[in-house]
């Protein structure tokens, strides 16, 4: 069992949340990067340093390249130059403006995606079970959590069916748009038939409960769990408010 | 729901007294004249060639059919003391939580019974307990028993996604079972099996019987049941017809096919030598040292369990899969019929389907009514694959492969979904292929088949 199935689903997204929000709010770069720094000690511990490295960096490298396009080659304000080429330059302040913003995102998307990693999605399901919402909500989340995996490994054998056939065979990017096209219709249709197929049977299986549902599994949980977050809710509400406000009635 | 409580003193825990089924917007009634009455502990089989009604009569059994405002359905189910009344003015909607509480249904692809969304199978065998509130520590006390009496505590903590197809359908009886309803209704619960994922399920409907559950069996064939059955029905245009012994051993006979053997010089169209094949990121290697030599005019038959690489080998013949040592070698083009004909389907219409892939001026093209009418599906060239009975729709995935005249053809699990003629018109192609200089090679559980059609038979191991 992976070490932070201990901690209850609903604590690790509270958390996350009110880390989120305030860090943005405060928009300091040095929070940004201590906040992110433990979510690599979180993640060490939980031992998936290599996959949040790698996700993160797919995602936000291009963000920050991006935004150094906007921010740092435009500058909206007369700033001093730190490199020029050309017409091109990067001024200070524009730089200042991209890393900020950046290390923003990098928060949201450091924290979201340790939140993906640390908890186990079956755990999240019997927790959003376990709670007061309409059974659909948890079948909803489970069936979408689920799809992807399902619908890569039809449009596989999809693939396979139309290569036999030497459809959608074609290389390079015509060749992948190709494949996109063709194996489209057919996969959304066998989902629909598949989804139509399963509804069936879990009707006949009492789904959705009418009464009163319980779960098999466990979802440990704790009197100071459910405290860590009601305080978290109450950080993500109240937190930004108490950061900005100075702001808002100019006492800074 | 309109009922009233029939005697006491009925011992009939199911019963079906059916003048007319018919489907929304069909011309003409599906099933007519049924009654059928089933006992505590009995196993009742009723088989049928595809698209004789068979899944729709097990459905109506199961509550699943008719479809409320849809379909009409004229006379009666009793269920545990309880009658529905159904004619053309009234057609009650069924509660199929409660049905189902009563009669159990597992349909043919037993995955599509499970959830789908739990992450381990005691949690699958559990799902309708959940939903219908009981406390954890009763469920645990169930799932346990059950296991125990099923041998299937070994399987518990698996993930129901990675099971064999045989396992899955274990798990699925035993979710069915685990609300302990009066009867089952199994359709076609060995198709597809090896030996001993089919003396488990045999073992497990003996155990459910012993307990005093009911079972119905919906099968191509009374063959593998007729020992064990108390009752056996045949349905043929719609209505039930009880078999006789005569009727039995005629679905029994089996022969083998007459044909030439292939002369030991005749050229040699596949080889493999030293094969070993492995799926990307897998940790073993799915085959080792394979050595294969077809000739043309030879049919050859895989045989193994559930998982032995099978499936692997015959798509590295067809030039999915590359060996990642040893060599493998084809003279003339391939086509490989895949074991899900589901998967090779995805058009429209029959005469779309087996045209598509090839280009329009292609001379293939005038091939594709002379495949159609050689599988006999040339009326169904408008019909969209989906709607057509299982036995037809495998054909249809049969001829796509045609299509293209293959100097080898591979068949995965070809009979399964087949019905009887169906099984006939695959018999003929196999000979068609081998008599004009090709190669068969196929895989299968069905061991009759196999006897009858292979040259010779590799064991997988």
């Amino acid at each position: 069992m992976p070490r932070s199935n201990k901690l209850h689903p609903f604590t690790i997204l509270a958390i996350a949340v009110a880390v989120v929000t305030m860090t943005t709010a405060a928009s300091q770069w040095w929070l940004s990067c201590a906040v992110i720094g433990l979510c690599f000690l979180i993640t060490g511990w939980a031992g998936h340093t290599k996959k949040l490295a790698l996700l993160s960096g797919a995602m936000l490298l291009p963000t920050f390249l991006s935004l150094l396009l906007i921010h740092g080659l435009i500058p909206r304000v007369p700033s001093p130059a730190v490199a020029q080429w050309g017409p091109l330059r990067v001024t200070v302040h524009g730089l200042e403006v991209a890393l900020s913003l950046g290390l923003r995102t990098a928060v949201l998307v450091v924290v979201g995606l340790l939140c993906g990693l640390l908890i186990d999605k079956h755990q999240l399901v019997a927790a959003i079970d376990l709670s007061p919402v309409p059974p659909q909500v948890g079948y909803l989340l489970a069936a979408t959590l689920f799809l992807l995996p399902q619908m890569t490994e039809k449009q596989r054998q999809i693939g396979e069916a139309q290569t036999l056939r030497n459809a959608g065979i074609g290389t390079g990017l015509t060749g992948w748009f190709q494949r996109v096209r063709l194996r489209a219709v057919p996969l959304v249709l066998t989902s629909m038939q598949d989804a139509q197929d399963r509804a069936v049977h879990l009707s006949a299986r009492g789904f959705p409960a009418t009464g009163v549902r319980t779960r098999l599994r466990e979802v440990p949980d704790t009197s100071v769990q459910r405290g860590i977050r009601w305080a978290a809710v109450i950080c993500a509400v109240l937190g930004p408010v108490m950061i900005l406000a100075p702001t808002w009635f100019g006492i800074n | 729901m309109m009922d009233r409580n029939l005697s006491a003193q009925s011992t009939t825990v199911l019963g079906l007294d059916l003048h007319s089924y018919t489907y929304l917007h069909a011309q003409s009634s599906v099933l007519s004249d049924i009654r059928l009455e089933i006992q505590p502990g009995s196993l009742t089989v009723i088989s049928g060639h595809s698209g004789s009604g068979k899944s729709t009569l097990g459905a109506v059994l199961a509550g699943l059919l008719p479809r409320y405002d849809m379909d009409q359905l004229v006379g009666s189910v009793s269920v545990n003391g309880t009658k529905v009344e159904f004619s053309d003015s009234l057609q009650p909607r069924v509660d199929i939580a409660q049905w189902s509480k009563h009669v159990g249904l597992l349909p043919q692809e037993a995955g599509h019974y499970l959830s789908g969304i739990r992450g381990t199978v005691s949690e699958e065998l559990v799902f309708c307990l959940e939903n219908q509130g009981m406390p954890r520590e009763q469920m645990h006390q169930l799932v346990t028993a059950l296991a125990q009496r099923l041998g299937l505590e070994h399987l518990l903590d698996r993930h129901p996604q990675q099971l064999s197809g045989g396992q899955e359908r274990l798990v699925a009886m035993a979710a069915l079972a685990i609300s302990e309803p009066e009867v089952l209704v199994l359709d076609e619960p060995l198709a597809g099996l090896d030996k001993q994922a089919t003396a488990l399920v045999s073992q497990m409907i003996n155990l459910l019987r012993a307990q005093g559950t009911a079972l119905v069996v919906l099968a191509d064939s009374v063959h593998f049941w007729s020992h064990e059955a108390d009752a056996l029905w045949s349905l043929e245009q719609g209505t039930l017809q009880r078999l006789s012994t005569v009727d039995q051993q005629h679905q029994a006979k089996t022969s083998k096919v007459e044909r030439q053997p292939a002369s030991d010089d005749s050229r040699v169209l596949l080889n493999m030598a030293s094969v070993q094949l492995a799926y990307p990121g897998a940790a073993r290697p799915a085959v080792q040292d394979l050595d294969l030599q077809v000739r043309a005019g030879q049919c050859l038959g895989l045989a193994g369990a559930n998982g032995s690489g099978k499936t692997t080998v015959l798509k590295a013949m067809a030039g999915l899969l590359k060996p990642t040592t040893g060599t493998l070698d084809t003279v003339g083009q391939t086509g490989l019929l895949l074991q899900n004909s589901s998967d090779q389907l995805f058009e429209r219409t029959v005469l779309r389907e087996v045209s598509f892939g090839i280009p329009k001026k292609s001379p293939l093209r005038k091939r594709v009514p002379e495949v159609l009418a050689q599988l006999g599906l040339e009326h169904f060239g408008d019909t969209h694959p989906y709607e057509l009975p299982a036995s037809a729709r495998r054909l249809v995935a049969l001829a796509t492969v045609l299509v293209r005249e293959p100097q080898i053809l591979l068949l995965d699990e070809p009979t399964e979904a087949l019905d009887e003629a169906g099984e006939t018109i695959l018999q003929e192609v196999i000979n068609s292929v081998l008599e004009r200089g090709g190669a068969v090679v196929l895989s299968s559980h069905d061991e009759q088949f196999m006897q009858r059609t292979a040259d010779r038979v590799h064991v997988m191991n």
